[in-house]
């Protein structure tokens, strides 16, 4: 399957990226090669495999007792007021 | 003082027998950096002043009596993803640049509570994602052997140090090869653990099912003893194995008599051009020299392999376009200025902090999980997967370890393969399988091709088994198997 220019941008958008126009062209031709490449897998009948996650060995449910344990932050935080200083979001329009 | 030639168990010795002062040891591993990093550039930061302050402090211990640890005074290097307190921890990218840790990985904990001492941090392919550590965001580390050849990657920054004397142990991590690969093109030895052995914490995610953090080392013993210290369950890492880790140690000297070593035909065959003749013939002496040591070694078959490469690049740019999410000048970081509003800052951020290999990851796995592509695409990999573990546990039940070659030719030329991605990916063929199916893995060097550069073999055994590994392996080194690797720059 060939990826157009505008199947990057679609993509890119939903990724929060920004493609160069530059770019575009190039990376369009680099995800169609590697996407023909990865569709050998439709040669495979897995109709009645189940998916692997993750290979789960000798794992225990990961549920502790919430404790409070004493952690400083970053260098600003915790020295004089027990607050994170984070730069400034919300922009006025 | 020659660092090359000298393991962290002679030095470890040396010290008790008050031979070598901590302090002597730790200001020449600087010179050597000195010397040679300039020209291999496998450090980002280096972590001098602190370095020698925990030697002097070690020496006094010493002095003072008190016991030493098994790892006292060794010169560590760490992969630039793993956190370090208030060290740079920058992961290979503009995007972490500036970015300095409140805490320390788990794994590297660890080995500083074993008594080892960290010299710097090493560099690597952004956010791990390559082969060859051309694809950092601040410069292209090379291998000690020969200059104009890459070091592999994705941790080529810490198999450069090792390999050149600039540490006598190193960290990394391996999502589909990162240690093995550069451990072969270097000729030291690097191991990837069991899936879930050793704790994640402090790793930066590139794709969480499949990362491990690993050791780089000239020698298995040095191996063995890295890999029992940073193993075990971690409750901060909620995927960490509660099994109990063996005395990785005390199984090396055990004989190989009645071991079972499987040879997967499709390894040796023609696989994405196949391997190189050289490769093919060390690794065939290899087999002979384990023939030799009583092992039994018999052809498997390992069918799904040639459908690794593109099972590993869907899910694991899928799980890099989720965990790379978080860099959004917000969180971490790099924050570019001047946009309009909360999403063009987003996307002017992402945009100048990742590289093009990040970028193309991230842009292949919303791809794959995006509308429509999902069950074609991303599903789809899931049940290879499947059938990739499956062949494993098939072969498991003849053989007790597997051998292959770790790479199919030795260590390329700068610049040979990064303007073609899919031949990048291919290369790493025979190491993602392990990573697929969770399973552990070791590199170690057999020998040298044509060009004098180093060979690499694979062993892979079933999960948790790490100590059958380390004793296959460590048997091949006392027979002479690695051939003279080292360094002569």
């Amino acid at each position: 399957m060939k990826i157009s220019e505008t199947d990057v941008e679609y993509v890119a958008k939903l990724a929060n990226l920004e493609v160069p126009e530059t770019e575009k062209k190039e990376l369009a031709e680099q995800l169609s090669r590697i996407v023909e490449h990865v569709e050998q897998l439709n040669t495979l009948d897995v109709s009645t495999v189940p998916p692997t996650y993750q290979v789960v060995t000798g794992w225990k449910h990961a549920v502790r007792e919430d404790r409070a344990v004493a952690r400083t932050g970053s260098s600003e935080a915790g020295k004089s007021v027990k607050l994170f200083k984070v730069p400034k979001v919300i922009t006025e329009r | 003082m020659n660092l090359k030639n000298l393991t962290a168990d002679k030095l470890v010795l040396l010290y008790a027998n008050r031979d070598l002062s901590v302090s002597e040891v730790i200001s020449s591993v600087f010179d050597e950096i000195d010397r040679s990093d300039g020209k291999i550039h496998a450090f980002i930061t280096l972590c001098r002043d602190r370095a020698l302050e925990e030697a002097r402090r070690t020496d006094s211990r010493i002095a003072a009596g008190e016991p030493l640890h098994a790892l006292t005074g060794v010169p560590v290097a760490i992969k630039d993803n793993m956190a370090v307190r208030d060290v740079t921890t920058t992961c290979g990218s503009k995007m972490l640049e500036n970015y300095i840790p409140p805490y320390t990985a788990t794994a590297v904990e660890r080995l500083r509570s074993a008594g080892a001492i960290i010299v710097g941090k090493t560099n690597m392919d952004e956010f791990a994602m390559g082969s060859s550590t051309e694809n950092s965001g601040f410069f292209v580390t090379r291998n000690p052997h020969n200059l104009e050849r890459v070091p592999g990657g994705s941790s080529g920054g810490s198999a450069a140090s090792v390999a050149a004397g600039m540490s006598l142990v190193a960290l990394g991590s391996d999502t589909g090869g990162s240690i093995r690969q550069p451990a072969s093109f270097c000729g030291v030895v690097g191991l990837k653990p069991t899936y879930g052995r050793v704790s994640r914490y402090g790793l930066v995610a590139y794709a969480s099912s499949l990362d491990q953090i690993g050791p780089f080392t000239k020698s298995v013993r040095e191996c063995a003893q890295v890999l029992e210290t940073i193993s075990g369950f971690d409750h901060y890492d909620s995927t960490s194995a509660d099994t109990p880790v063996d005395s990785y140690l005390k199984c090396l000297d055990q004989p190989l008599n009645d071991v079972r070593i499987g040879i997967p035909r499709e390894y040796f065959a023609s696989i994405n051009g196949g391997v190189d003749p050289d490769v093919k013939a060390n690794l065939e002496s290899a087999i002979k020299r384990y023939e030799g040591m009583g092992c039994k070694i018999e052809e498997i078959g390992l069918p799904h392999t040639e459908h690794a490469v593109a099972t590993y690049y869907l899910i694991a740019t899928a799980e890099a376009s989720s965990n790379l999410a978080r860099y959004d000048g917000v969180r971490y970081g790099l924050r570019e200025g001047g946009a309009g509003g909360l999403n063009e800052m987003y996307r002017r951020t992402r945009m100048a902090g990742f590289g093009k290999e990040v970028k193309r990851r991230i842009l292949l796995g919303t791809y794959a999980l995006s509308a429509g592509y999902y069950d074609a695409f991303y599903l789809k990999a899931l049940k290879v997967r499947t059938l990739i573990l499956q062949d494993f546990q098939k072969a498991f039940e003849k053989v007790n370890v597997i051998l292959t070659p770790t790479t199919p030719t030795a260590a390329f030329k700068i610049g040979e393969k990064i303007a073609d991605p899919l031949s990048m990916y291919l290369s790493d063929i025979f190491t993602i399988t392990c990573n697929l199916a969770g399973l552990p893995g070791i590199s170690v060097p057999c020998g040298k091709d044509s060009a004098n550069l180093p060979i690499g073999m694979q062993l892979i055994a079933n999960h948790f088994q790490e100590a059958l590994l380390l004793q296959v392996a460590h048997q091949f080194e006392k027979a002479g198997g690695f051939g003279n690797v080292s360094v002569g720059m």
